[in-house]
């Protein structure tokens, strides 16, 4: 239970206060009435007598009445209240209103309770309960078993202006007697038969003769005593005197109430109708004076002089009030001045004077009297012992034989005494001491009466003594006895259940529960308070619960939930009462509770609840924030619950907006998924028209890739060094044309004017019921920054492009472009919500949505994107707490206008043969207003593009692509006549440098015209593409990169992406050997140089093409070479005039002999030597054949010292490539297309083969990892398999040799050891004649021969130096022999530790000895 | 009783206010079950009532863990029921006093009566609660069979905190543990 102002004791005793009825003459109301009051009203703010009286009890006890307050009412013959149980309409009506008025204040005080984990702010009091008690009380009905609120005098007024006012006098107490007396009238009822009555004379001081009066008063005295009578002088300010004078106005606090107690008074008299107009009357009527009273106040303080007046001019609004508008809410008590406007502080002191006089001298006196009458009475009567006493009630019954109670009064259980009955006799002392604070007397008489009601089965007014009873025992000073509270709970069931009177149940529980709560009894209070609660009364109910809550809350241990629960059982009850705002203020007390507790589904309905009571007390924020709650949060609820609340929230949310435009508030729904926003900047892309095929860049519908992106910015590193030089500034930053979550957002990106910039919003829908976005638009901020550049027309503006709904991850695209240069912020969104229909078709098409969504209930709001930016985690101190780096995603730079590329390819092929050469053609197009250069493309696979060399600068072949038909790609010549295909090598010196060094393959230039590209111009370059040597799909990146001609802009230079995909599919395969040849040299006359190196290369080609159907045959043009110490000679193939042609599957072998050449001094000329097949002679040493080849082959340079390991691999160091340059006869669509392509082979070693496709390495099986200490690297030693091709070894001799063995007998033949040192070192060499023969069987077939002369040599040969030694075999015998006898050991001469290798034996070398006889 | 929020009426009028108002009943919600003149609604013949119509988990730091109720009856009103309790726990718990607190027994036994349901208690070491509220016209249930419920309540719930992908805190998302409370739940009919 709250707070009350009042302390308990005062409260119960202000509940029962003597009672004073008024009888007043039509010229004394007159006078009164002129303060717009009538005799009761002016009294009223003086009935609490600031004195204390005295009286003296039966026992002659002197007794001090302390804070005594009187009631003062006028004498209403109708009953208020039907006296049954229900209380009427009218009653039930105000009691409604006085709680209606009494509202909270506005950002009053609140204290704080913590319970547990909860902080709650609670307002400690209630006033409206308290409001509501009082007025409950003081509109008790007068019932019979009771006394207290019977009129215990009458005051009888009259006026002085009447002729005879003491005929008046005499008129009005023979009213009163008539009244009391003649039984027409049950109601007022009257405490004693001879009911005090007091004369008062009313003198109006503004009118009125006063000495008239005051002789009247005399008169008075005469005839009724000086006690009885008194002379009330009043009005006596008069139009002049008053006029600045501020008087305090004492009724203003009482007057309201009161007024409508009057009307309530008139009630029953009216029909129901007249009562709400009654009712809307007075606050109208308040309302209008306060407007009054502004007037007054402006005009002029002399028209204060007509107050008189006021009351007819009132009645006059009155009528015209009462048709208008229903009272504004609150309205309080605002017509101050309109009271007691004639009465100066004099006055008021003068009724103060009054009533204590009335009370003291005349009240307090008659019930002293009349205790002591009854007291006397009930002496007497205790002679007569109690056993007699009920006996004789037995024997003379009659007179309290219970009379059949009439039908409304249901005290069917119950006797019915008669008005004088001895027991009601008890009862009436009681009660009267109670009125005059003697509670230890009336306890002890309400405990008797209770007694004799309880054996009499008078159930009514034993419950009506059992409470008094404890009342009383609880307001005894010092409390000699405990407060019983079952007297209480007994009463209560009594009232209740017996006699079905809720009214005096509740007056009882009202008591019960405030004695409960002094005593710290919460619970029981509470439990008390909840009993009372019932459906007949929905106010009354929603009270008490309120009360109860407050009690949990109030408890040791607060009661938190409970003080919830039950608020929210309030909450209902007031709302079903009608008290929307006490009602909202309950569920917003409970909702402090449930609050984000997890308690989701009663959260949902406290919030739906508020929702609607704010939105009927057009408190529309609230009631948006309110449904707010429910839709943002995750919500349980099922769909069509959801819908509904989605529906209202917009109906509400409309409302609220209405036709305000300008500042739109947030809406809940969607969810945005702001850090899956997306910004693109650029125009969007169109990537085919016609046969042109645009670059593909960037665009929204690729998903992010981390690899890619990873491999642009290396792709655009390297690119950016080689337009600088080689070096990447420092400042460098790839170039994001797509901004997501992923990307690095922590700069300002940068946009361009005049170009769009594209926001994708992700949303998420919380809800299972659909949701229909319309109109949507982008919020932004822009500030203008002047860049040295005149600032242009007018600021971008937002341009919705799309808007999906319903998709799985409904996203939206919109546009913005800017049209100046300046600071740009994304702020938010701009879109227009609504609901599906319920018809439930959820899943619309676009249009019918968007036709419902015109029609329903749309609403327009915004939402703002703010995007967090990642988690930051560098420093300690941010790893420890939760913070978040800035993301500027949306806040993008509007720089000056920059160039903007647009590439185009033509012709541009999608599969490609294996080494194919297609010719294409790129078409680069400046779409933008400022010139570009610097035009510079690097890619993923230099080796698959060329633009052609740039120092050949006429292109050879011509621009346009239209007279492009089946013509080659190649440079051709015609054979010399005369000389036989394939036997002539031509040699060409080129430098490797005109087609690009090595390093300007990646991010090489473009050849342009001029090297820029004026605004709006576009070139076409032809572009040949080779087809990766691999087979299957390739994906191959390109990135243009280019720059403004304009320096010093805020962006260096842009960029623009493309990718393909390429298929690749097999052609040919080619293998290459290179051996070394044993033979010298034919004409021993050729220089010098060649005379050590000679080769024969093999070259297989194979056709391994698998599309049959397409490729018919390959037909190998021309095999050229490369190399810096090799060239290729003829073709010494066995079938050397036919072209060679590769049908499927086909395996053809080429041989070739090689000749070691003059080494050159220039490092990157290669010698390009050419040894076709074909007749037709094609320059392989040009664009686009040599392009080609140098992207391929990244010479690898022995930089290494030269170490034992190099010199002795430099030997065996070939260093050679192959080109084979081929075509294909492909049928395409019925036509046959000759395809051209090369291929290149690198020989490195000798022996060892080397092919065109590198081998795809078995994919490795998983190996367990083991760790195991590292092995040290292996000892850089020559292997001996090397070693042993150190030295070259070579045979000569006759190949037959005649000898007359029967002449001689010993045939001796001359050989010559040629020996050549491969290496470029000094080389010991041994060489070893003794040995025999590897092979033993041989030597058993065919015998021997012997060396002749010196068997071993030791010598050194200089590097390649060729020595020939000349030896002698001598034979014995005719035969075959193989000479290769001799072992050769070789070791590098500065190598002393390490031995000889033997090496390797030539082919045998046999000789055929004749016997020519 | 508490009938659905039923909003299917749309919201163009004050007078569809008012029905809603009527439809949002929140009344017999008392817990004085001595009322004798509350009229009961024939709700005890609509199902066979055997054992409990809402079984709630409540962690420690009283939010729900689960909540489960008999589907055709207003679940709002138990998740009320359920939340008010919880002071009732707190009481009895803190009634035990601190010396007593670990030979506490958990069972607390009966919170309090409403008028149509009996709601029962029960908190395991960890604080956390297990409400079972059952029809108070059921008087076939005695003390023991609540017991040997909420026994087989925590047995279940100990499982389901044993699971190594349950997180301590988060709603109880188990078969196993929904299986177990449907076989303690009145059957809808």
């Amino acid at each position: 239970m709250a707070q009350c102002v009042q302390s308990v004791q005062e409260f119960i005793q202000d509940s029962f206060v003597p009672m004073v009825a008024v009888l007043c003459s039509e010229d004394a109301e007159k006078v009164t009435r002129k303060n717009n009051l009538n005799f009761s009203e002016l009294l009223r703010p003086f009935c609490r007598l600031t004195s204390e009286g005295h009286m003296r009890d039966p026992s002659n006890q002197l007794q001090v009445v302390k804070n005594l307050r009187i009631s003062v009412n006028n004498v209403v013959t109708r009953p208020t209240v039907p006296s049954s149980g229900v209380p009427g309409h009218a009653h039930r009506r105000l009691l409604s209103e006085v709680v209606l008025t009494c509202q909270p204040a506005e950002g009053g005080v609140a204290n704080v309770i913590t319970a547990g984990d909860y902080d709650l702010n609670i307002s400690a009091t209630t006033p409206w309960f308290e409001a509501y008690r009082e007025s409950f009380l003081q509109s008790m009905p007068a019932s019979d078993h009771e006394f207290l609120n019977h009129y215990l005098a009458c005051l009888l007024v009259v006026s002085s202006s009447e002729a005879v006012p003491v005929e008046k006098f005499l008129k009005l107490s023979q009213e009163q007697h008539r009244i009391q007396h003649s039984g027409e009238y049950t109601n007022p009822k009257w405490f004693i038969p001879n009911t005090l009555k007091y004369y008062v004379l009313l003198h109006d001081m503004s009118q009125g003769d006063e000495q008239r009066a005051d002789s009247v008063y005399e008169d008075m005295k005469q005839r009724y005593g000086a006690q009885g009578c008194y002379l009330l002088k009043v009005n006596s300010r008069t139009a002049a005197a008053g006029a600045d004078e501020q008087i305090p106005d004492p009724w203003s606090q009482y007057l309201h109430k009161s007024s409508l107690q009057s009307q309530v008074q008139l009630g029953p008299r009216l029909s129901v109708p007249s009562i709400y107009l009654l009712m809307y009357r007075t606050s109208e009527v308040d309302g209008h004076d306060s407007e009054e009273k502004g007037d007054l106040d402006n005009t002029h303080p002399l028209q204060l002089d007509t107050p008189s007046d006021t009351p007819g001019s009132l009645d006059a609004l009155r009528a015209v009030a009462v048709e208008t508008k229903p009272p504004p809410l609150a309205t309080g008590v605002a017509a101050a001045t309109s009271h007691g406007a004639c009465l100066t502080l004099n006055d008021h002191d003068r009724i103060r004077l009054f009533i204590q006089e009335f009370t003291f001298r005349g009240l307090l006196p008659h019930i002293e009297k009349n205790i002591r009458q009854l007291n006397d009475q009930l002496v007497s009567r205790k002679g007569l012992s109690r056993s007699l006493f009920s006996a004789t009630k037995k024997w003379f019954g009659g007179g309290k034989v219970p009379e059949k109670s009439i039908a409304e009064l249901k005290n069917t259980s119950g006797l019915l005494y008669p008005p004088e009955a001895p027991e009601l006799q008890i009862r009436k002392m009681a009660d009267l001491c109670f009125l005059v604070q003697l509670y230890d007397l009336a306890y002890s008489c309400y405990h008797t009466a209770k007694k004799d009601f309880l054996s009499d089965q008078a159930m009514l007014y034993a419950a009506g003594a059992l409470e008094m009873a404890a009342v009383s025992a609880f307001l005894q000073v010092g409390a000699p006895r405990p407060y019983p509270a079952h007297y209480m709970d007994t009463a209560i069931q009594t009232y209740r259940d017996v006699s079905k009177n809720m009214v005096l149940a509740e007056r009882c529980a009202l008591l019960s529960a405030e004695v409960l709560k002094s005593q710290a009894k919460y619970s029981d209070a509470a439990t008390l308070l909840i009993k009372m609660t019932s459906e007949d009364s929905d106010l009354r109910s929603a009270l008490l619960l309120e009360q109860a809550a407050h009690c949990f809350i109030n408890m040791r241990n607060p009661m938190v939930r409970k003080f919830a629960f039950h608020m929210i059982l309030a909450g209902h009850r007031f709302s079903k009462a009608g008290q929307k705002r006490h009602a909202l203020r309950c569920y917003c007390q409970a909702m402090q509770v449930y609050k984000g507790k997890g308690w989701s589904l009663a959260e949902d309905h406290i919030n739906f609840t508020i929702g609607r009571q704010s939105f009927t007390l057009r408190q529309p924020e609230n009631a948006v924030t309110a449904f707010r709650h429910i839709l943002t949060n995750d919500s349980q609820q099922t769909s069509t619950q959801q819908g509904a609340f989605l529906r209202e929230y917009l109906y509400v949310y409309k409302n609220v907006t209405g036709a305000c435009e300008v500042a739109l508030p947030q809406l809940p729904l969607p969810c945005i998924n702001s850090s899956a926003t997306r910004v693109y900047f650029g125009h969007e892309r169109r990537l085919a028209e016609g046969e042109k095929q645009a670059a593909t860049h960037v665009s929204l519908d690729q998903e992010f890739d981390r690899d890619l992106a990873a491999m642009w910015q290396d792709l655009e590193e390297q690119v950016v060094a080689a337009a600088k030089r080689g070096v990447v500034p420092a400042t460098f930053q790839s170039t994001q044309c797509c901004l997501n979550s992923q990307t690095d957002n922590l700069r300002f990106p940068l946009a361009v004017v005049e170009e769009p910039i594209i926001v994708e919003v992700v949303f998420r829908n919380p809800l299972k019921v659909p949701l229909v976005l319309s109109d949507l638009s982008l919020l932004w901020k822009f500030t203008l920054k002047d860049f040295n550049r005149p600032q242009e027309d007018s600021v971008g503006d937002a341009v919705p492009i799309s808007n999906e709904k319903e998709a799985s991850v409904p996203r939206a695209r919109l546009k913005l472009l800017p049209h100046q240069t300046g600071q740009l912020n994304i702020l938010g969104l701009v879109y227009n919500l609504a609901s599906t229909s319920s018809t439930g078709d959820t899943i619309n098409s676009t249009a019918a949505s968007q036709t419902e969504a015109a029609e329903g209930t749309s609403v327009r709001g915004r939402q703002d994107l703010e995007i967090q930016g990642p988690r930051l985690n560098q420093t300690k101190e941010e790893k420890t707490s939760v913070s978040h780096g800035p993301d500027r995603r949306l806040d993008p730079t509007i720089t000056p206008p920059m160039p903007l590329l647009e590439v185009f390819f033509l012709q541009f092929p999608t599969a490609l043969l294996c080494g194919e050469i297609r010719k294409a053609y790129v078409e680069f197009c400046n779409m933008s207003r400022v010139t570009l250069c610097g035009l510079r493309v690097a890619s993923t696979h230099p080796d698959f593009f060329t633009f052609g060399s740039s120092s050949l600068a006429t292109p050879l072949t011509p621009l346009s692509p239209t007279s492009f038909e089946n013509c080659s790609a190649y440079k051709t010549l015609a054979t010399p006549p005369g000389a036989t295909p394939g036997s002539v090598a031509a040699v060409t010196l080129v430098s490797e440098g005109d087609f690009g060094s090595g390093t300007g393959l990646r991010g090489g230039g473009i050849p342009l015209g001029e090297g820029t590209l004026k605004p709006g111009e576009s070139t076409q370059l032809p572009m040949w593409l080779r087809g990766p040597d691999q087979e299957g799909v390739h994906e191959i990146h390109f990135l243009f990169y280019y720059e403004s001609a304009e320096k010093g802009g805020k962006i260096s230079h842009r960029v623009l992406r493309h990718t393909v995909f390429i298929c690749a599919s097999r052609s040919l395969s080619v293998r290459a050997t290179a051996c070394r040849s044993n033979t010298l040299p034919e004409e021993e006359e050729e220089e010098e140089e060649e005379r050590n190196g000679s080769m024969l290369v093999f070259v297989d080609v194979e056709n391994i093409n698998s599309s049959e159907a397409g490729v018919r045959e390959f037909h190998i043009a021309q095999v050229s070479s490369s190399s810096k110490q090799w060239r290729l000679h003829k073709c010494i193939n066995p079938a050397e005039d036919k072209d060679c042609k590769l049908t499927s599957r086909e395996r053809g072998k080429l041989c070739f002999r090689a000749t070691r050449c003059k080494p050159l001094k220039k490092r990157s000329a290669f010698p390009f030597s050419k040894s076709g097949v074909s007749s037709l002679q094609i320059i392989t040493s040009t664009t686009p054949c040599a392009d080609f080849f140098f992207r391929r082959c990244q010479p690898l340079d022995s930089l290494r010292p030269p170490d034992i390991a190099g010199v002795v691999r430099k030997c065996n160091e070939v260093d050679l490539d192959i080109i084979i340059l081929w075509k294909a006869f492909v049928v395409e669509d019925n036509k046959q297309v000759i395809l051209e392509g090369q291929l290149h082979v690198a020989l490195q070693t000798i022996d060892k083969e080397a092919c065109s496709l590198t081998q795809k390495e078995e994919a490795q099986e998983m190996v367990l990892l083991k760790f195991k200490p590292e092995l040290p690297p292996p000892m850089t030693r020559p292997s001996m398999e090397q070693l042993s091709h150190l030295i070259k070894t070579n045979l000569q001799y006759p190949e037959s040799y005649s000898h007359p063995f029967n002449q001689k007998s010993l045939c001796m033949v001359p050989v010559t050891l040629t020996l050549s040192n491969c290496s470029l070192a000094q080389v010991d060499v041994i060489i070893d004649l003794r040995h025999k023969t590897t092979s033993p069987e041989s030597l058993e077939v065919h015998g021997s021969f012997t060396w002749l002369g010196q068997t071993q040599f030791k010598m050194q040969l200089g590097a390649q130096e060729v020595m020939r030694v000349q030896l002698r075999a001598c034979f014995l015998h005719a035969g075959v022999y193989n000479l290769g006898t001799p072992r050769v050991f070789a070791k590098l001469a500065d190598q002393g530790a390490m031995c000889e290798t033997s090496q390797q034996t030539a082919t045998p070398a046999l000789i055929i000895i004749i016997n020519s006889t | 009783m508490l009938t659905r929020l039923k909003t299917q009426v749309p919201l163009f009028s004050m007078n569809s206010y008012t029905k809603l108002r009527e439809k949002l009943k929140l009344s017999g919600l008392s817990f004085a079950s001595t009322h004798s003149h509350v009229i009961r609604l024939g709700r005890h013949s609509r199902h066979n009532s055997k054992m409990a119509v809402c079984i709630a988990v409540i962690a420690k730091e009283n939010y729900p863990l689960f909540i489960r109720s008999v589907p055709i009856q207003n679940e709002l009103k138990f998740h009320y029921t359920v939340h008010t309790s919880l002071d009732v726990v707190e009481e009895k718990i803190s009634a035990v006093g601190k010396a007593m607190a670990d030979q506490r027994e958990l069972y607390l036994g009966l919170l309090y009566p409403t008028e149509d349901y009996k709601v029962y208690g029960y908190v395991t070491n960890s604080k956390v609660k297990f409400v079972i509220v059952v029809d108070s016209s059921n008087t076939s249930l005695r003390d023991n069979e609540i017991r040997s419920m909420f026994r087989k309540l925590h047995n279940s719930f100990t499982d389901v905190m044993c699971n190594p992908f349950y997180n301590p805190g988060d709603t109880i998302q188990s078969k196993a543990f929904d299986s177990i409370v449907s076989a303690m739940m009145v059957q809808a009919s």
